[in-house]
């Protein structure tokens, strides 16, 4: 117990630092329109670390993810730009191209027994390979000029102010009802509850955030449609972690693999899920970090599998594998994109970007491995 | 034999929180005895060891130790190592990729201009397993040795070192009696020069076979400590659980039915194209019935279950039945869906996913048939773990504590709930009282009569002859991969079936 709330705590306590540096040296951090860029990026990167989770609990990894990213979108801007594909059905093909070839991969892992490293460390190359190929080297935007279609729109439409308010409404009361419901189960079984006090605060503080959430994007252009995007996988993901067998064969793995075999788990089968799973999440990432960049360069998506994999052990989840949950990694994407945006902001110089992305990297790591010791 | 007393526990208090795990405990130990301490899990054995290996420091309990009419102040385990006192762990903690001699003596090889001096290595373990009366090659690679020749590796080790003290912790537990032999033959020539011995096990013979005296712990407190010509097993036990256990094994022979288990001639080898490792295995086990399979370490106990359910080796010859039809089963997964289901030896390994609750445990290997829709039906799961947890009486204040926090005894009952969720028609156990204490013991029995009454079939590997003879209404001696003899509960006796283990003896029945 104490060990998870000073994890936490930590965690929260390096948001806040974070945020009141940036702020400080760039009052223009917390206007309007940045926070509503930075949830945009937020949503890119936690999409993607969602994904990420959902392999590392297995005690798996994806290296490569940043390139899928690039290919993901690259194919799609692709079909839409030169062959005239309408944007749905290219995003359509490229998203089953993708769960094809990550479940291909996940094949050679849980099948042929390759480690996850070496193989997804030989797609980082491969994928990057075929990205440039499959945009001549060029610049290939995702929609004709000045126009928009469904592709651009991931990360270009905004809710009107009024929707934004009432999916705030909606989404609170989802989360009230599953509050409720959870504790009568829990308490009829005499499953350890929280007190109703406490419940209640952790309910209006949450839906505080929802409703300030949304009047800060309603002060610039509205709630964007990927930060929507976001709250859809990171419900999927957390009801797949949590409320489905499958999701319990991938602590279970992570936890201890030979018990889980010789419980009957079916192991192989739950490896190739979770990189199916991946393949779904590389795609609809891929798609909104193009969209986010106007167009597929040979740049989109390079090092993003290493702010995924940032993201998921800054919020907890264990290299190992068998721990994880997804509002940690939720926690562990903004700290991310938080640091990558403010950065920018600063016009600090790629260099030191990079080097200050590595060190949150092995900060992270040697903090998680310092905690979890000591607690 | 014995002298002055060489260690003195006076009054000892050990709390850890507001569990209090040793409660004014005193004990001696003498030179050139050998003290055994008996008690079931969590009586407190292990953590009056620790106090004993500096683990838990002077100042974290209350109460002295001395050590040769000195006070004890132990801080760290070296303290404990430099006072002499040698602690032989159940769990190895040796190197399977490095030889025998420098397993031995790692942390303090010899060496000559900073360069390992091999034929000092050598020719001091050579010495130390020979003083021992160990015959082990010394440039060995610790891996290719069986467990049992582990264990005596880390006995000599500790030898090594001269020890005033040696404390076992079970040490025989994976050994098998041969093996034990030869241990115990190790401790009485110790026990001559002078050492002090303190022995924990949980197999009374072997107590019985050594110790000069046996303390009882229960529930922290001391219930007594006999001279080993007073006292007998059945006082033992009666101190250990408080109540006397007229009958250790109470199998209840139930009416047997159809056959729901048969293997006819079956060979295994670990891989393709490897030799046979199983050769020629028949056996049938009916409704109702406990068949028990009994061998030597490395007879190939473990390998044929494991092989039953899909998770060892490839076979080669012969067939396995399961109510009548053809089970060549692929994985643990396919025999379960079958109703054939494993209760692995090593919990920990093989069992338990340790940093998980006790409910995802349990419920690990029949969550596909707790599902509405796509999701979990955690109401159902809650239920039924509820159920089990009731039925074995496993002793959890939450369904949601970490399984890793539990006694022996009730992991290994989270191990066999889970298998009985799956509702299995046979039962494969193996060895499915090793390491926990005689109350978990019996009460693993009865539930064994309990599935035997409910029709199922039982198969019961133990390497404890005592508990093949007291549980099994059949009994297969496995002697190096194959069938060394096959015997009826009336038939068997400790020498027969030893014998056949051994290879000394045809099929009686």
């Amino acid at each position: 117990m104490g060990k998870g709330i000073t994890r936490e705590l930590s965690m929260v306590i390096a948001l806040i630092a974070i945020w009141l540096y940036f702020a400080w040296r760039e009052p223009v951090f917390l206007s309007a329109r940045n926070l509503s860029l930075l949830s945009v990026e937020l949503s890119v990167t936690a999409i993607l670390a969602l994904g990420m989770l959902v392999v590392l609990i297995p005690g798996q990894i994806d290296l490569s993810a940043g390139s899928g990213v690039g290919l993901a979108g690259a194919v799609a801007a692709v079909l839409v730009f030169w062959h005239d594909v309408p944007a749905p059905l290219a995003l359509l093909i490229a998203t089953l191209g993708a769960v094809l070839v990550w479940t291909a991969v996940g094949t050679l892992i849980a099948i042929e027994k390759i480690p996850a490293f070496i193989v997804t460390l030989g797609g980082l190359l491969v994928f990057r390979g075929l990205h440039w190929l499959v945009i001549r080297n060029q610049t290939v935007p995702v929609v004709e000029g000045g126009g928009s279609n469904v592709y651009s729109a991931l990360t270009t439409y905004y809710l009107t102010k009024n929707t934004g308010f009432v999916v705030a409404t909606l989404v609170m009361l989802a989360l009230v009802a599953a509050a409720l419901r959870s504790r009568a189960r829990r308490g009829s079984f005499g499953f350890a509850v929280d007190t109703a006090e406490l419940t209640f605060l952790k309910l209006f503080v949450v839906a505080q955030l929802v409703v300030l959430v949304v009047l800060i994007a309603n002060g610039y252009r509205g709630v964007p449609l990927a930060l929507l995007l976001l709250g859809a996988v990171a419900a999927v993901v957390h009801q797949i972690t949590t409320n489905t067998p499958f999701g319990r064969y991938l602590y279970a793995i992570g936890g201890n693999e030979e018990a889980a075999t010789v419980s009957g788990v079916p192991v192989r089968l739950t490896i190739i899920g979770a990189y199916a799973l991946m393949g779904v999440v590389v795609a609809l990432t891929g798609f909104m970090q193009t969209a986010y960049s106007g167009a597929s360069t040979s740049t989109v998506g390079s090092l993003m599998e290493l702010d995924a994999v940032a993201a998921c052990v800054i919020g907890g989840t264990s290299l190992r594998g068998g721990r994880g949950t997804v509002v940690g990694v939720l926690f562990g994407a903004l700290i991310m994109a938080s640091l990558l945006n403010g950065m920018t902001l600063m016009a600090v110089a790629p260099e030191t970007k990079y080097i200050a992305r590595g060190l949150v990297l092995a900060l992270a790591v040697w903090l998680d491995l310092r905690l979890s010791k000591n607690g | 034999m014995s002298g002055a007393v060489v260690l003195e526990a006076r009054a000892i208090v050990k709390r850890f929180g507001g569990v209090t795990a040793l409660a004014d405990v005193s004990f001696d130990l003498r030179a050139g005895e050998v003290h055994a301490l008996c008690g079931e899990n969590g009586a407190g054995k292990s953590t009056l060891i620790k106090l004993l290996a500096g683990v838990h420091p002077q100042g974290s309990y209350t109460g002295d130790i001395r050590i040769e009419g000195r006070e004890a102040r132990f801080q760290s385990t070296r303290d404990a190592e430099r006072a002499g006192i040698a602690i032989i762990h159940q769990e190895l903690a040796l190197f399977p990729g490095m030889s025998v001699g420098e397993n031995l003596f790692l942390g303090a090889l010899p060496c000559r201009f900073g360069l390992i001096a091999w034929d000092k290595v050598y020719a001091q373990a050579i010495s130390v397993l020979a003083d021992c009366g160990i015959r082990l090659d010394p440039a060995a690679r610790l891996g290719d040795l069986g467990v049992g020749q582990q264990q005596l590796v880390e006995i000599a080790r500790a030898v090594a070192r001269q020890p005033r003290i040696l404390v076992l912790d079970e040490p025989t537990a994976a050994l098998s009696q041969h093996e034990i032999d030869t241990l115990l033959a190790l401790i009485r020539r110790l026990r001559a020069r002078g050492v002090a011995c303190i022995y924990i096990s949980h197999k009374l013979d072997e107590v019985f076979a050594i110790a000069d005296r046996i303390t009882v712990l229960r529930d922290g407190a001391v219930q007594g400590t006999r001279d080993v010509s007073d006292t007998n097993a059945a006082d033992i036990i009666r101190l250990m659980v408080g109540r006397p256990i007229e009958d250790l094994y109470p199998r209840r022979v139930a009416e047997s039915g159809a056959t729901l288990l048969a293997l006819r001639h079956v060979s295994v080898a670990a891989r393709r194209h490897a030799p046979a490792v199983l050769q020629d295995i028949s056996f049938e086990v009916a409704a109702g019935e406990v068949l028990g399979i009994g061998g030597l370490m490395g007879a190939g106990r473990t390998e044929l279950l494991m092989h039953m359910v899909g998770h060892w080796g490839v076979r080669t010859a012969g067939e396995v039945e399961l109510n009548g039809q053809r089970c060549d089963v692929r994985s643990p997964q396919q025999a379960l869906q079958r109703g054939l289901a494993l209760v692995t030896e090593d919990r920990k390994r093989y069992g338990l996913v340790l940093p998980q609750s006790v409910l995802f445990n349990l419920s690990l290997s029949s969550l596909a048939g707790m599902r509405r829709g796509p999701f979990l039906n955690k109401n159902l799961e809650a239920e039924r773990a509820k159920s089990i947890v009731a039925e074995l009486r496993i002793r959890v204040h939450a369904l949601e504590q970490p399984v890793a926090t539990l006694s022996g005894g009730n992991q290994q009952k989270v191990v066999l709930g889970k298998v009985l969720l799956t509702a299995p028609e046979v039962l494969l156990l193996d060895e499915p009282t090793r390491g926990i204490d005689v109350g978990a013991k019996l009460e693993v029995y009865e539930l064994i009569n309990r599935l035997t009454r409910a029709g199922k079939a039982v198969v019961l590997v133990s390497s404890e002859l005592g508990e093949l003879l007291g549980m099994s209404d059949r009994i297969v001696m496995l002697c190096e991969g194959r069938v060394g003899g096959t015997f009826t509960r009336a038939q068997a006796t400790q020498e027969i079936l030893l014998a056949a283990a051994m290879g000394r003896t045809r099929e009686v029945a």
